[in-house]
C-alpha cells in the first residue's frame, strides 16, 4: 500500500514536521495566551514555518514561555489540530488524511496537565479500558492490557479504587496508564508536573524515565528545566518558531540565549555557572545532581590532600 | 494587625460514609509583617484551609480572629472580612471577566462602596504594585493579556482590596520561569510597600525557601510542623515521608554532606549554597584549610 509505503522510509524519523504553520483565526480563539497577537492580525500564526524531526524512542524536551505554541504544535502531533500550512507525518501517516485520524490517534497518547480533567471513570480500571473499548478490543485483552498498563505505573493494587481518592500524582500515572492500554509509540506529555506536589512530580518523572527506557518515543512539555537535562534532544519554542535545539549539553551552554527566550538554566547548571564565576573550577556540560555532586566531592577530596 | 486561628476543624460530606476531616484542630497565630509559607502533599487541607481565613468556608469547630474580629461568627459581614483578607486562588486568569484591564481590577473595590475616583485610584495603585503599566494596559481587554500578565492583572484584583492579609494559592503554577519570577518578584514588592501579612501556598519548595520567614507544614489536615525555613527544612526524611522534599540547594548539600563536604551553617538557596561552596572550594589559595575541619557524621 501507498501509505505502507512511505513509512519509516526516512531514517526512521516517527514524526516528520515540514514547514507547518497553524493560524488560529479570530473566531475559533482558543489561543490561550496566544491571543495578544490575534489582536493585530485576522489570524495569526500559532506555529509558524516549523519543521522538526523526532527519532523512533527518543526522548524530546520542547520548552518555551507561555503562548510560545509548544501545546500548539502538540496537538498537530496527534491530529487534534490540522496544520493551516506544511505538514505534519506522524509513523508515516500525513495527519492531513482524513483516512488516517485513527491510525495516528492509536499511535500518538497524550497526557495534560490537569488529571482532574482527563479521568472519566468512577473506577481506576474502568477509566484505564476507556479507551481500548473505544476500539473495540475484545475484553479479555482488555484486561490484559489493563493489567500491563496499570502496573507499568505501580497503580495495579488501585484498580478498583474511586480515582477522586487518589492523589494528585496518582491521578496522573492513572492518566497514563490509560493512555498505555492504547499501545501507543508516542506519548506526548503536556505539562504534566504543572499541578503536581514533589512526591507525585518525581513519581511522573519516574515514569516516563521509564517508558523511555522501554522504547516508546517521549516528546515532553514542560516549565521545568531540571526535567529536561535527562532528554535526548531539546527544542526551544518562540513566537511560534523554533529558537534553538540541541542537546541539554549544547542548549544550556547558551544561558544569555536561554534568558532572552524567557527560560533560565537548571537548577545544577545555574549553581555550576555561580561557582566558576567564583573560582570553582567546573567544568561545563554537567547537568545533573549526581554529576556535580560527584566533581564537587573530587574537588574538595584534592583540597584536603 | 494579626491572625489567630484556634482549633480548626473542617469535615466534608459529614455523615456520609466518605466523610473526611480535611482541616484537623488546627491552631496558629501570625502577626503583621510575616511572610508565612504553607506547604503539603495534594489533598493536605492547605486549600480548605485558607478558604477560612476570608471566610468562604466556616469551620465544623473553632474560631478565626482578624485582629479582634472573629470572622467565624455568624453575624460578622462578609465585605468586613474581605476587606481584611485577599486571596488569590489557583489559576486566578481562569476568573477574569470584565471587558477591560482596569474594569475587572476595580469590580473588587466597587463593591466595596468607594466613590468612582477612589476605585479608580486603587485600580492604578494595585496595577503599578503587579508591574502592569497603566496606560498601556488599562483600557485592553484582560484576554488579550500573555499567560504571566493575566495572572498579574487577576492577582491586581484582589490587592485593589488593600488587603491586611493577601494569600496566594499557588500563584506560579503554569507559568514559564520568566513569569515566574516576576510573580514572585511582584509578591516581595507588594509584600515590601504594603506591609500586612502574606500567606504563601506553594508545592515549589525553593520557592518557599526564597521567600517566606516562617512554614507551617500540613499532613492530612493537621498543622504537623511549624517554625523557620531552616528548622523545617532541615529534616529531609521527615518531609519526603509526608509526600514533600526539601529545596534543591538543600537535596544538593545533604548530598554533599553525605560525601564529607558539610556545611556547618543551614544551605537553603542557591546563593547560600554558592556561598558555602565557593568559601571552601573557591579561588587558588583557598579550599578546606580556610576553615576549621568538619566534623565528620
Amino acid at each position: 500500500m501507498g501509505v505502507d509505503g512511505l513509512r519509516y522510509a526516512e531514517n526512521d524519523s516517527i514524526i516528520r514536521i515540514e514547514d507547518l504553520v497553524f493560524a488560529y483565526g479570530r473566531e475559533n480563539e482558543d489561543a490561550e495566551a496566544d491571543s495578544s497577537r490575534a489582536r493585530t492580525d485576522a489570524t495569526f500564526n500559532a506555529v509558524d514555518r516549523v519543521s522538526i524531526r523526532v527519532e523512533r524512542g527518543s526522548f524530546t524536551s520542547v520548552i518555551g514561555r507561555n503562548g510560545s505554541g509548544k501545546s500548539t504544535l502538540a496537538k498537530n502531533i496527534n491530529a487534534l489540530l490540522l496544520p493551516t500550512g506544511g505538514r505534519a507525518f506522524v509513523a508515516g501517516f500525513d495527519t492531513a488524511d482524513e483516512t488516517a485520524v485513527w491510525e495516528i490517534r492509536q499511535r500518538v497518547g497524550m497526557v495534560f496537565q490537569n488529571p482532574d480533567n482527563q479521568l472519566v471513570s468512577a473506577v481506576v480500571e474502568d477509566d484505564v479500558a476507556f479507551g481500548p473499548e473505544n476500539l473495540g478490543v475484545a475484553p479479555e485483552e482488555i484486561r490484559e492490557r489493563i493489567r500491563v498498563s496499570l502496573s507499568a505505573v505501580d497503580m495495579y493494587e488501585h484498580r478498583k479504587m474511586a480515582p477522586h481518592l487518589l492523589s494528585g500524582g496518582q491521578k496522573q500515572r492513572v492518566a497514563i496508564a490509560g493512555v498505555l492500554a492504547m499501545k501507543p509509540e508516542i506519548i506526548i506529555f503536556d505539562e504534566p508536573t504543572a499541578m503536581l506536589d514533589p512526591e507525585g512530580r518525581a513519581e511522573v518523572m519516574d515514569i516516563i524515565k521509564r517508558l523511555h527506557d522501554e522504547k516508546i518515543t517521549v516528546v515532553l512539555i514542560t516549565h521545568f528545566m531540571e526535567e529536561t537535562v535527562t532528554s535526548d534532544r531539546i527544542v526551544i519554542m518562540d513566537c511560534g518558531r523554533v529558537a534553538m535545539e540541541g542537546t541539554p549539553a549544547e542548549i544550556f551552554a547558551r544561558s544569555d540565549e536561554i534568558e532572552s527566550l524567557g527560560l533560565k538554566l537548571p537548577f545544577v547548571v545555574e549553581l555550576s555557572a555561580r561557582l566558576r564565576e567564583r573560582g570553582v573550577p567546573v567544568p561545563s556540560g554537567l547537568l545533573t545532581e549526581e554529576a556535580l555532586s560527584a566533581h564537587l566531592l573530587a574537588l574538595n577530596g584534592k583540597a584536603r590532600n | 494587625m494579626s491572625i489567630k486561628a484556634e482549633n480548626l476543624t473542617h469535615i466534608y460530606n459529614k455523615g456520609l460514609a466518605y466523610e473526611t476531616k480535611a482541616v484537623d484542630d488546627v491552631s496558629f497565630t501570625a502577626e503583621d509583617g510575616e511572610f508565612i509559607g504553607i506547604i503539603g502533599h495534594t489533598g493536605s487541607g492547605k486549600s480548605t484551609l485558607i478558604q477560612h481565613l476570608n471566610g468562604i468556608l466556616k469551620p465544623e469547630s473553632g474560631r478565626i480572629f482578624i485582629d479582634d474580629i472573629e470572622i467565624t461568627s455568624k453575624n460578622v459581614k462578609m465585605t468586613q472580612i474581605r476587606k481584611r483578607v485577599g486571596l488569590v486562588f489557583q489559576y486566578p486568569e481562569y476568573q477574569l471577566f470584565e471587558e477591560t484591564v482596569l474594569r475587572d481590577i476595580s469590580f473588587g473595590p466597587k463593591n466595596l462602596g468607594l466613590s468612582d475616583d477612589e476605585v479608580v485610584e486603587r485600580a492604578m495603585e494595585a496595577m503599578r504594585l503587579v508591574g502592569l503599566d497603566f496606560e498601556t494596559y488599562a483600557e485592553r481587554s484582560p484576554f488579550e493579556l500573555s499567560g504571566g500578565q493575566k495572572r498579574r492583572a487577576a492577582i491586581a484584583g484582589v490587592i485593589a482590596m488593600r488587603p491586611d492579609v493577601l494569600i496566594l494559592d499557588e500563584p506560579t503554577a503554569g507559568l514559564d520561569p520568566k513569569a515566574h519570577e516576576d510573580i514572585l518578584n511582584m509578591i516581595r514588592s507588594v509584600k515590601e510597600r504594603a506591609g500586612g501579612i502574606v500567606v504563601l501556598v506553594s508545592h515549589n519548595m525553593g520557592d518557599i525557601a526564597e521567600m517566606t520567614d516562617r512554614v507551617l507544614v500540613m499532613d492530612g489536615g493537621k498543622l504537623v510542623r511549624d517554625g523557620a525555613p531552616a528548622e523545617i527544612f532541615a529534616d529531609e526524611e521527615f518531609l519526603k515521608g509526608i509526600g514533600l522534599g526539601v529545596p534543591p540547594a538543600a537535596r544538593m548539600a545533604n548530598v554533599l554532606a553525605a560525601g564529607g563536604l558539610a556545611s556547618d551553617r543551614s544551605v537553603l538557596t542557591l546563593g547560600d549554597l554558592t556561598d558555602f561552596l565557593a568559601n571552601r572550594l573557591g579561588g587558588a589559595g583557598g579550599g578546606a584549610d580556610d576553615e576549621t575541619p568538619e566534623v565528620s557524621r
